[in-house]
């Protein structure tokens, strides 16, 4: 099928130039290789159309078939995303496609991730050879851009998308984990052969398919505008939950039907929905953070279509697939991860090193100075995600307003939390322990339980506790107080529960075989230390020992 | 007979306090209570310090920059009161870690563009590892140890409060 897909493909581009000739009968045979779906979808916009008609959603599918067509002239990329390759071979073509999808603005671009993932996802069911739907599209993009009406355009993209059959989802979990913005760009790259090629294509690509995305979607407006930026490989539980969101916001568009009504978006979510319910699940929990923004969204979408892409193709031939999908995985998930040319397997590996991945988008000057700001947008947008967590977790934080009152409050929390930790340590080192190390376990259980009520008890601590290691010198006598009042904190502590204690005086050395009886026994202990007050027991600690009455409580 | 009602077993609080637990008993055991002159107190301080330290740390394995940057620690102090030569093997090793953990991060003098540079590297002095990440993880780093540290503090605090009833 793909073959004679490529053929049919090869057969256009020969009618036409390597310009965006929309001839209508090259088209109709283009569309035929779309498949079942693609085809009745594309056969009835396409014929129909004037392919320069601009203004009907039919011309701008003619004018992507026919781009495409022109494309598969030099299918040289045998990969699936030849999308690079073949505008570079087909220079005119390419060119002619750049430049219209340079008329588009940057926000156009920007609006549309999702559907342009699905009609991505299409595309890329249609084309096997992964070359012809991404150039397709583009030149759908670029076309769009012209036309005003998306419909007819979205109605054939969620055709294409449905004819991938729902290895969507699959190709969107090849990525896994790792952040689809940055495979949005690197994925159409390293899913072609050459990198040079794609280097130099790899922005005229995603500029045409950014272009077409953003006709294809104006809802994504939003969304794009941070995503662009946000070419980031990193497979943060933040990206993957945004990846998900994103993930999960096309599929369920797509499902809502596979007519030709319904939008790209549905019928991409619709092939996607069939194999990567559960991948995106799994997505979704991997994104434990809470992570609002979607900002990576077109990049995910992208990489998602790039993703699709691939399992279009894996799941079109049962040959590819095995070799494709994982080697076009391999490479998203090396795209997304960026890390030191490392190629392992997709998504589950989180990245050892983070780069900032920044491209420029089409229009844009891609000069050291703006990347660098885009980078520290990026970054800056990470930091204030983190910093509103940290806040939730330091007490008495959410009226502090500004970065760097807010880091003093997390410093000073987390110098008082370690001088705590000491004071404790200190106090557990002086303190005597009353009862058998058996009792450990059930104590274990009790603190595990987080009982209510300890801190009420730090009360009475005071005295017992030694407090820092300054006491030591000034004070000596005060350290071996606390020695016989615990002993006495024991009688209290028999006296309260009951005769049956009494054994515990000895304290240190308990028969194992009591050690039943006292688990419960030892229960009562710890509920009444943690639940009563017993102030004739604060009292009795303390009179020995009143001047050890200075706590800090910390 | 005993709490039907636990909490998580593998959680971070039960896994810390069955090891503190376990290394509490262990000090205890070494030297008896009764000898309570300030040294000796101060010396169980200490050991009780890092066994609540290494016990925290070993809950968290390596999973984090901090828990791994802090067992490292440990170890090397240990080795280094155990045995001086092995300072230097250690400090090989130390230098080796560092040296792959600054590759990975690049610069130790991290202007991230955001500019809190003086908090930051107060925070990084703070948390243990901290040097060597940029701004971004070391707020993560930062607010996975104060969640620990905040688990060891009640844990600590529980059991003191339980002895010095």
């Amino acid at each position: 099928m793909d073959i004679g897909e490529k053929d049919k493909y090869e057969l256009g581009k020969r009618d036409e130039h390597n310009n965006i000739n929309y001839q209508a009968p090259v088209l109709s045979t283009d569309w035929q290789f779309g498949g079942a779906n693609l085809t009745s979808a594309g056969m009835s916009l396409v014929p129909t159309t004037n392919p320069l008609a601009i203004g009907s959603s039919c011309a701008s599918a003619s004018l992507v078939d026919s781009f495409g067509s022109s494309l598969w002239e030099h299918p040289s990329n045998s990969q699936n995303m030849g999308f690079c390759d073949i505008s570079v071979q087909n220079g005119a073509s390419s060119s002619n496609a750049m430049e219209i999808g340079k008329g588009l603005p940057n926000s156009l671009r920007t609006s549309i991730d999702r559907p342009f993932d699905m009609g991505w996802n299409a595309a890329s069911a249609m084309l096997k050879g992964g070359i012809f739907l991404p150039n397709t599209t583009g030149i759908l993009a670029q076309t769009l851009s012209q036309l005003p009406a998306d419909s007819a355009f979205i109605e054939r993209a969620a055709r294409f998308s449905s004819f991938n059959g729902g290895n969507f989802c699959d190709m969107v979990n090849s990525f896994g984990v790792p952040e689809p913005m940055g495979l949005y760009a690197r994925g159409v790259g390293l899913m072609q052969g050459p990198d040079d090629i794609f280097a130099v294509n790899g922005m005229k690509s995603v500029s045409v398919m950014e272009s077409q995305k953003s006709k294809l979607d104006a809802t994504e407006a939003t969304r794009d505008a941070g995503l662009r930026v946000e070419n980031r490989a990193k497979t943060s539980p933040l990206e993957n939950e945004r990846k998900s969101e994103s993930l999960m916001q096309p599929n369920e568009e797509v499902k809502q039907g596979t007519g030709g009504s319904g939008n790209e978006s549905d019928e991409a979510e619709i092939s996607s929905r069939d194999g990567g319910q559960d991948e995106l699940s799994t997505l979704d929990g991997t994104g434990g953070e809470p992570s609002a923004k979607g900002l990576s969204s077109k990049k995910r979408k992208k990489s998602i279509q790039d993703a699709e892409i691939d399992r279009a193709k894996g799941g079109q031939t049962s040959t590819k697939t095995a070799k494709d999908s994982p080697e076009n995985q391999q490479k998203q998930s090396m795209m997304i991860n960026k890390t030191t040319g490392k190629q392992g397997s997709p998504a589950s590996r989180p990245p050892k090193e983070e780069y900032i991945h920044v491209r420029a988008r089409r229009g844009q000057a891609t000069n050291s100075h703006s990347l660098a700001e885009r980078v520290n947008f990026v970054r800056r947008e990470k930091i204030s995600e983190r910093m509103k967590f940290l806040q939730d977790l330091v007490p008495g934080c959410s009226k502090v307003t500004g970065k760097a009152v807010m880091l003093d409050e997390i410093i000073n929390y987390v110098q008082s939390l370690q001088r705590q930790v000491e004071f404790l340590s200190m106090k557990l080192a002086t303190v005597n322990p009353r009862l058998d190390f058996s009792i450990e376990a059930l104590l274990a259980k009790d603190i595990i339980q987080s009982r209510a009520g300890p801190s009420s008890t730090l009360g009475f601590s005071p005295d017992l506790s030694m407090g820092y290691p300054p006491l030591h010198p000034s004070q000596p006598g005060l350290v071996q107080a606390p020695l016989p009042v615990i002993g006495n904190s024991s009688d209290v502590i028999h006296r309260a529960l009951s005769s049956q204690l009494t054994s515990m005086t000895g304290g240190l050395k308990e028969p194992n075989q009591h050690s039943n009886a006292w688990e419960d026994e030892l229960h009562n202990v710890v509920q009444m230390n943690y639940g009563t007050s017993a102030p004739s027991d604060s009292l009795d600690v303390n009179g020995p020992r009143p001047s050890s009455n200075r706590k800090v409580e910390l | 007979m005993n709490n039907p009602h636990h909490l998580n077993p593998t959680s971070l609080k039960s896994r810390f306090t069955t090891r503190f637990l376990r290394a509490l008993t262990k000090i205890r055991a070494q030297k008896p209570i009764s000898s309570s002159s300030p040294t000796e107190i101060f010396r169980r301080y200490r050991r009780i310090k890092v066994a609540a330290d290494k016990s925290m740390a070993y809950s968290v394995r390596s999973r984090r920059i901090w828990s791994k940057a802090m067992l490292w620690k440990l170890r090397s102090r240990s080795y280094r009161r155990q045995d001086p030569c092995s300072g230097r093997r250690s400090g090989k090793t130390n230098q080796a870690i560092m040296k792959k953990s600054s590759n990975e991060n690049t610069t130790t003098r991290r202007e991230d563009g955001v500019g809190f540079v003086e908090e930051a590297d107060e925070l990084r002095q703070l948390v243990p590892g901290g040097e060597t990440m940029n701004l971004c993880n070391l707020l993560d780093e930062t607010a996975h140890y104060i969640k620990c540290l905040t688990t060891q503090v009640q844990v600590m605090k529980k059991i003191a409060d339980f002895y010095s009833f």
